[in-house]
């Protein structure tokens, strides 16, 4: 789901580096104040491995594929604000170093799969009490990839109207297609994600019990 | 030492699922485009020239693919470990 240079209007990718560049100047703030000495070697190897993931493309039918975007991953191990730094860091080598998204539609990217997959890959994993945890975990990351799936098709259709056709795609096409692919990606991201983690909660379940760097803890700063 | 045992067991694991993964990848889904790819193939839109030409790709084969899988992991691990260290010690001087 990296978007490319050219494919959005202009006024849409520019209001994408607004957002994402308060929310990652938030995350930061919040980061350092909250991070914690032994959540560094972890952050560092999940981002990294992520990174590998993100190139495995699974085969979905109908000739598509797909691969894993790992940001509610991140979120659901390390807290929405470090799983939001770890897919920024990943997101901005991918396009400096390998041209994997456009450098005009970063912001858009961290948008999509940065700020939408942490905070609703979190969010909506956290409403399920511990006894459905592995399904809230399944959920949250499906929704996290449909929901950017959602707002990515927005933005196409947004443009397309914005620019007379000259950018974007037209919504009847970009909304059903953007989300019939990415419903079945999805599941591809929720089987991932419960996987790791269902793997983790049996070797090494001190990961899990790590603090997490969430919005409460936020409130605890403000407080202090 | 920033990385224990469990740290390096846990980096040279995620190598060796890359390596293998990266057969699949080549087996099954290469010729195909993501979700994205195809919703711009359906709305009969075409990739434009990039606004910034990257210095490395991922490459068309299994050996491009995986060292740059490789170079990209090490990038990232030290990136973040760099980062995450400064904001630590911008916390401890602001501490102390």
């Amino acid at each position: 789901m990296h978007i490319p240079d050219g494919l959005m209007e202009p006024i849409i990718w520019g209001i994408g580096w607004i957002i994402a560049l308060v929310f990652v100047a938030l995350a930061s703030r919040i980061l350092n104040k909250r991070i914690h000495e032994k959540q560094i070697p972890l952050m560092a190897v999940l981002a990294a491995g992520i990174f590998v993931a993100q190139m495995i493309n699974f085969p979905i039918g109908g000739g598509t594929s797909g691969h894993l975007i790992g940001a509610a991953l991140a979120a659901m191990l390390l807290g929405p604000y470090a799983g939001l730094i770890v897919i920024t860091t990943i997101l901005i080598i991918q396009c400096l170093i390998f041209g994997d998204g456009g450098i005009t539609a970063l912001g858009l990217n961290i948008v999509n799969m940065g700020i939408i997959g942490c905070f609703v890959g979190w969010g909506v994993h956290k409403i399920f009490p511990e006894k459905y945890r592995t399904f809230g975990i399944f959920l949250g990351s499906w929704t996290a990839v449909f929901i950017g799936a959602f707002i990515c098709a927005l933005e196409l259709a947004i443009s397309f109207s914005l620019s007379n056709g000259a950018f974007g795609i037209p919504a009847h096409i970009a909304v059903p297609t953007m989300l019939g692919y990415h419903a079945i990606i999805g599941i591809g991201e929720g089987i991932i994600t419960m996987g790791i983690i269902s793997y983790l909660s049996h070797t090494s379940p001190d990961i899990l019990k790590m603090p997490k760097i969430t919005i409460r803890t936020s409130k605890e700063v403000a407080v202090e | 030492m920033i990385f224990n045992k469990t740290h390096l067991t846990a980096i040279c694991g995620i190598i060796i699922i890359f390596c293998v993964g990266l057969v699949f990848f080549f087996s099954f889904a290469e010729p195909y485009g993501d979700g994205l790819e195809r919703t711009m193939e359906e709305g009969g839109v075409e990739e434009r020239e990039p606004a910034y030409s990257a210095p490395l790709d991922y490459g068309d084969n299994y050996f491009t693919a995986l060292l740059m899988g490789i170079i990209g992991f090490v990038l990232v691990l030290f990136i973040l470990l760099f980062l995450t260290k400064i904001m630590r010690k911008k916390d401890e001087t602001r501490n102390d």
